[in-house]
């Protein structure tokens, strides 16, 4: 070739800048322009191939496709084609950049499959350089049409000897896995040939791929465990695996086999580093371990912690900072090695120390800590600043005296520049310490003041403003905040000034003295821009103005507690009838427990209509009861209950009983299902019995024919008895008649009918079926509105739970009560709590309750003194008679 | 020629590398020939349907040939083109028992032959009319009928009854190959 010597001397010339570039440190590739990558491919075409030159210009076109240059789909088929000429040579370094370019081409360009063939001829070939890569470049451009005729070759490079092809082959099955999983199972015997292999990659490997396989077989992937636990794996990778196949058959099932742990705990022995750190991971990370349980893995996690190697001390911090959290006293044992990690050079195994010592730390080094952490807490990433503000968050929970020392470092966090997530986290931290701890209010929401004075996300300040609202107006001086509130009306986004707004008028509705000067504040309002903020300000403004205490209490604080949907279809309803005649019924609308997010937003539509969102509840069930004219007459629906099952889930009928609490009358729904393909039933009806005979089935209505894998509802409608009674125990049989039909089509063999009977289980009708849970913002005011009429009082032993928490928990299910004001929330190492608790019981009596449970610490027994005051005495009466 | 090359060898220049693409309808016996067209130790005892394209290496006395071995299937048809451009000769294969497929044989075998890439720079276009052996086959001169390659003036083309089972008429067509090759050769570098 007469070219030759010139290409030479220009390959030389450029092999020595390159040279250059190398000891300068810079990137070779760092400036390529894409054109020319793909003009230089156009070297691909010639005769003879030139290999270096072609070498070097895949490196160049991979490395230009890996950072994410866009490359056309007809430039990549061009490259592409280039590409499958060079297959002439037979150079290997040329060959092996051939298959790294056709996985990277393979998403771009078109045809790619056409290389199947000498991808094939590769992989079965005798050069070994060339199987494995070959392999891997098949499996990425090959589809489940063509898998089927290479899988013969799939097969025997499974449980090929080398064990590079043999890898490669089943890390490429586990990627074919998400496309073509049917063929990929198909090889299971060969995956379960290679987990015996001696090569730790491939054990783990093929361990992986059969897991996959069967991953949704749970009884199978058992399996999988045991056998494997057993014989021992060599490959540590292997191992690790395991243990977390074995983790998640631990979680998945609800009667893990204990084999399985133990299995787990043996690994803690395990000669590799690696197995015993994972091993201590997986019994930390596991739901419901006993401290006993727990205590060999923290004590593997402290051998961890003295390793030379900085990853295994980060990862034994890591999980020991995140194990702080449920298992502080078992942490609390490896507090001399984190000590020794706080001056740790790496920043981040230092901040999970210290984070942890906060955690499970003493009361008297948390300032020493602070002082540490504070030193480099700029240097750290935002991440890691937000564990730390979690830290916080726990600390000052257990430690409520040391806000003093928290709410400064938070502040001084909070003025720093973050992201979005850490602003959130630190701002939920201060929100979090307010309403736990009383102390800290006033020093809390002048730092949220201040925030809010330079805040760019719009949903931290809306969020702060309606924290002030609620939270600020009870303060000794209520007045100081009203500057920062009025401030952001004037400078802030639509989304702002709103919550703004209603900031403002829950200081007006709160503070009496200070009702004026918000009229003044909200008639200025009344000039925004923006609709939304002049609609708030006009409803405010009239309402301050003009509405009695109570109604202002009602609108303005506790806020409207409908679900929206439900609102929006009565209203619809309301509009199509057409007849304004009558006032639209607030009473209609199904309540929830939470009240609208923003609620003030919705109420000035209904405020002339009706005083105050009653209790009635009407459940999506609510249109197909209304439909049945045997109901109709009973009035709107005040609760309904979740879906109970009385079946078996695998009976052959199975039965869902959904109760409907009307105002004098209960209708019991039965959803039931027809499981058995070749019956069909008629008559199908639930037969109720009460053994006291109290309750008494006042209407049913049956199921006429229910066929196989329909669901139809049985009704049965009881009255509550005239003795009073609100709760019982009725006995419950299903009744139908069964027609014999063809699985097939469905079509009766014969007019032939015979009687049945299936047991049910017990229905049970509770007080709380009565009870709507309603929440009250202000719960010390409604308690006083009540008065002393009807109050009951009660006195007793709990047996039956171990701790404050759980009692609280339970008095408020057998109520159907709701907590109000987070009193739910019981401060931890605390012998007594009171739980305010609210609802609306059936007819629409408000029921108030004060739970006040004590803890014996010599004995451990619980004691409850509960108070009830409702409205109307016999309430009173027939609420407390579901706890006594 | 016989003087030169045999020169050429002396003086240790080796064998020329040139490219040649095989193509032809699926079914034809492409695959086979090239199997036959290697040495006995590397031929493979198993051929499959070709997905795409493979390249073969193989040599006659004065050239080694890189081989493109196209798949003959219709959605791979139209890969065939882009390998025209570097390629030195165009095997076409066809199985000459197969009468059914005459006409599509035809078109494709012309838009092989008019193609820009072969018409113009003039590469040769070996022709093999396969499976001679099977009874009933077409003749050479048949098949130059029926595929109306009388009408053909432009390209250089030539076309040999073959057997790639046997490997009967092969060497003779290569001989023709190769000195059409070289041809092409001398007459691209004067």
């Amino acid at each position: 070739m007469s070219g030759a010597p010139k290409t030479k001397g220009a390959q030389s010339s450029r092999m020595k800048t390159n040279k250059k570039d190398e000891e300068s440190g810079g990137n070779v590739y760092a400036h390529l322009d894409k054109t020319s990558v793909l003009q230089e491919c156009r070297a691909f075409n010639e005769t003879p191939i030139n290999i270096k030159k072609c070498t070097h210009s895949l490196t160049k076109l991979i490395y230009i496709i890996q950072q994410g240059e866009p490359i056309g789909r007809t430039e990549a088929t061009e490259a592409f084609f280039g590409v499958t000429k060079l297959w002439q040579s037979k150079d290997v370094n040329l060959r092996r950049m051939i298959y790294l370019a056709v996985k990277e081409l393979a998403e771009v360009s078109d045809d790619v499959i056409i290389v199947t063939s000498s991808l094939t001829k590769d992989m079965t070939g005798r050069e070994d350089l060339y199987r494995a890569a070959a392999i891997r470049a098949l499996c990425k451009i090959t589809d489940t049409g063509m898998l089927q005729t290479i899988e013969r070759y799939m097969k025997q490079a499974i449980v090929d000897r080398n064990s590079a092809i043999s890898s490669s082959a089943i890390a490429s099955s586990i990627h074919l896995m998400r496309k073509s999983s049917e063929v990929v199972r198909r090889w299971a015997n060969e995956v379960q040939e290679a987990v015996s292999s001696d090569n730790h990659m491939v054990q783990y490997h093929s361990l992986a791929l059969l897991y996959q396989i069967r991953a949704n077989d749970r009884l199978a992937v058992n399996k999988l465990v045991q056998k494997f636990s057993k014989n021992a794996l060599r490959s540590p990778y292997a191992v690790c695996y395991l243990i977390r196949i074995a983790t998640r058959c631990l979680v998945d099932d609800d009667q893990p086999d204990s084999s399985v742990f133990t299995f787990i705990e043996s690994c803690l022995r395990h000669k590799s580093e690696m197995v015993v750190y994972e091993a201590a991971r997986a019994i930390v990370s596991l739901p419901q371990t006993t401290p006993s349980e727990i205590q060999p893995a923290i004590t593997a996690l402290q051998m961890c912690c003295t390793s030379p190697k900085a990853a295994v001390r980060f990862a034994a911090v890591r999980t020991l900072n995140k194990v702080a959290m449920a298992h502080p006293n078992a942490v609390m044992s490896c507090n001399v090695d984190l000590e020794k990690f706080i001056t740790d050079s790496n920043r981040s195994i230092a901040t999970l120390a210290i984070t942890t010592l906060l955690k499970t730390g003493a009361e008297s080094s948390v300032e020493r800590l602070m002082q540490q952490i504070s030193g480099f807490v700029n240097e750290i990433s935002d991440e890691f600043k937000i564990v730390v503000v979690d830290a916080i968050r726990s600390l000052c929970s257990r430690y409520p005296r040391k806000h003093t020392v928290m709410m400064p470092f938070l502040a001084k966090m909070l003025r720093n520049d973050g992201s979005y997530d850490y602003k959130k986290a630190i701002v939920e931290t201060i929100i979090a310490i307010i309403e736990e701890n009383p102390d800290a209010k006033v020093a809390g929401l002048a730092h949220l003041c201040e925030f809010i004075e330079d805040c760019e996300h719009d949903n931290l300040s809306t969020r702060v403003l309606h924290l002030l609202g609620r939270e600020a107006p009870k303060t000794p001086n209520p007045s100081s905040y009203i500057r920062f509130i009025y401030n952001r009306v004037i400078l802030e986004s639509t989304k702002v000034r709103a919550a703004a707004v209603t900031a403002l008028a829950k200081f007006g509705a709160q503070c009496s003295d200070l009702r004026p000067s918000i009229q003044v504040l909200l008639k200025r309002c009344l000039l925004d821009s923006d609709d939304e903020v002049r609609d708030r300000a006009t409803f405010y403004l009239k309402m301050l103005t003009e509405a009695s205490e109570s109604l202002i209490h009602n609108f303005i604080l506790d806020g409207l507690q409908v679900s929206p949907s439900g609102l929006e279809l009565k209203i619809l309803d309301y509009l199509r009838s057409q007849t304004y005649s009558s006032p639209f019924d607030l009473r209609t609308v199904p309540v929830t427990q939470q009240a609208l997010s923003q609620p003030e937003k919705r109420v000035p539509q209904l405020v002339e209509e009706e005083e105050k969102p009653k209790a009635p509840k009407v459940e999506p069930y609510a249109a197909q009861l209304a439909a049945i004219p045997q109901f109709a007459a009973l009035g709107p629906v005040f609760k309904s209950s979740a879906r109970i099952a009385l079946t078996e889930s695998i009976a052959e009928y199975t039965v869902h009983m959904i109760k409907h609490t009307f105002a004098n009358a209960m209708v019991l729904q039965f959803e039931c299902k027809n499981t058995m393909n070749d019956q069909l039933l008629l008559d199908v009806s639930v037969e109720l019995e009460d053994p006291d005979g109290e309750w008494e089935t006042k209407d049913t209505i049956i199921i006429e024919k229910l066929p196989y894998g329909e669901v139809h509802s049985a009704y049965s409608l009881l009255e509550f008895p005239d003795s009073g009674a609100i709760a019982g125990s009725l006995g419950a049989i299903l009744k139908f008649k069964v027609m014999d039909v063809d699985p097939t089509s469905g079509e009766p063999d014969s007019d032939d009918t015979y009687d049945q009977t299936y047991v049910l289980e017990e229905v049970d009708v509770n007080v709380s079926d009565s009870v709507q849970s309603v929440a009250k913002t202000a719960f010390a005011s409604a308690w006083e509105a009540l008065g002393d009429d009807a109050t009951r009082e009660e006195t007793f032993q709990l047996s039956t739970v171990e701790n404050i928490p759980d009692a609280v928990k339970k008095v408020s299910e057998i109520l159907g009560l709701v907590p109000c004001e987070r009193s739910d929330r019981v401060p931890e190492g605390k012998t007594q709590h009171t739980v305010y608790l609210s609802g609306v019981f059936r007819g629409g009596y408000d029921v108030l309750s004060k739970a006040t449970v004590a803890i014996d610490p010599s004995d451990n027994s619980i004691a409850m003194n509960i108070i009830i005051k409702s409205n109307e005495p016999l309430v009173s009466d027939l609420v407390i008679s579901a706890v006594v | 020629m016989g003087f030169l090359s045999s020169l050429s060898n002396l003086f240790g220049m080796g064998k020329k590398d040139v490219n040649i693409v095989v193509v032809g309808l699926d079914n034809s016996g492409k695959t086979t020939i090239l199997n036959q067209l290697k040495t006995p130790e590397t031929r493979s005892q198993q051929i499959v349907p070709t997905v795409g394209h493979v390249v073969t290496n193989f040599s006659t006395q004065n050239l080694s040939f890189h081989a493109f071995d196209m798949a003959g299937q219709m959605k791979y048809r139209s890969t065939w083109e882009s390998y025209f451009h570097s390629s030195q000769g165009v095997i076409f294969v066809l199985d000459s028992s197969d009468r059914v497929r005459m006409e599509l044989l035809k078109d494709e075998l012309w838009l092989v032959l008019d193609h820009k890439d072969v018409a113009s720079r003039g590469i040769p276009v070996v022709i093999l009319a396969n499976k001679m052996d099977i009874p009933g086959a077409m003749t050479c001169a048949d098949i130059t009928a029926a595929l109306g390659l009388n009408l053909h003036r432009s390209g250089t083309w030539s076309i040999h009854s073959t057997c790639a089972l046997t490997g009967d008429g092969l060497d003779k067509a290569m001989q023709q190959l190769s000195s059409e090759i070289q041809k092409y050769l001398e007459t691209r570098k004067s």
